[in-house]
């Protein structure tokens, strides 16, 4: 079983030489407005699928931290874990919320914003 | 028969050769050097035999800071900020991730069947994913 686990990986790992990049744009993070909560948490897990054909998943109880603010919405990183973005390459990327929905990611290595189908969160 | 003998054994050598030695980490971890105030620390580490003949360098920010070779794990200190891994396979993949003081990073090198040979790919991972894959890893840091 786990050898066809690890077949299975090194097929999907495969797919990533065909992986597209991240799309993105340049983005500065600004200081977030008052109302927004300075920690949120996961209520209800939350899968992700994106673009480039990876999933993530958004794990219940995982918290975040506000770290800023962008235009598109409000800032957070992943406390006490990680959280990646992956296409032709893999990014630690932040939340972006707005109105609790996720609306795209910012990635702090690359000081940019990625945009995501908006999805509505369970948070609190 | 004997030329397929000959073939499978030094196949298994092959594989042995791009193994890891040292001590297991779970037996020297506890002797490791504290994590510096101000600094933060990145664990690298691979799991998988899959392709051991592959052992391409692991740069940090541009600087080799080792090799990926099978069944290893070492680490680095640095100083926080933005963090960028590329080991120098086939093709060049990249992982981007920032560190704060006192974090503890994991990257895992996981293999992947690129066009004409494996390639190695970093992954950030979970601390307690990463400190349950490393326990039987052996130490190649100093």
């Amino acid at each position: 079983m786990s050898r066809v686990r690890a077949v299975s990986a090194a097929l999907l790992l495969a797919v990533a030489a065909c992986a597209s990049e991240v799309y993105r744009r340049d983005a500065v993070l600004s200081t977030p407005p008052a109302t927004a909560p300075a920690r949120i948490e996961i209520v209800k897990e939350a899968y992700l699928q994106l673009p480039a054909g990876y999933g993530r998943t958004l794990p219940q109880g995982s918290v975040w931290e506000l770290r800023g603010a962008l235009p598109e919405g409000a800032v957070y990183r992943r406390v006490g874990g990680i959280f990646t973005v992956e296409g032709a390459q893999v990014h630690e990327a932040y939340l972006v919320i707005a109105a609790n929905q996720l609306v795209g990611f910012y990635l702090p290595v690359e000081k940019a914003y990625a945009p995501y189908s908006p999805v509505a969160l369970n948070i609190k | 028969m004997r030329k397929l003998q000959l073939l499978g054994l030094a196949f298994l050598v092959s594989l042995a050769a791009g193994c890891a030695t040292g001590p297991k980490f779970n037996t020297v971890e506890s002797g490791l050097a504290p994590l510096a105030a101000g600094k933060s620390r990145i664990f690298i580490y691979r799991p998988s035999s899959l392709g051991a003949g592959i052992t391409p360098d692991i740069r940090l920010n541009g600087t080799v800071v080792g090799t990926a070779v099978s069944y290893g794990v070492f680490f680095v200190d640095r100083d926080p900020g933005n963090m960028e891994v590329i080991t120098g396979s086939e093709v060049d993949r990249k992982l981007t991730f920032t560190t704060e003081a006192g974090d503890t990073r994991y990257v895992r090198l996981a293999v992947g069947l690129g066009v004409l040979v494996y390639r190695i790919i970093p992954e950030l991972v979970d601390a307690a994913e990463a400190r349950k894959e490393m326990a039987d890893l052996a130490f190649t840091g100093k």
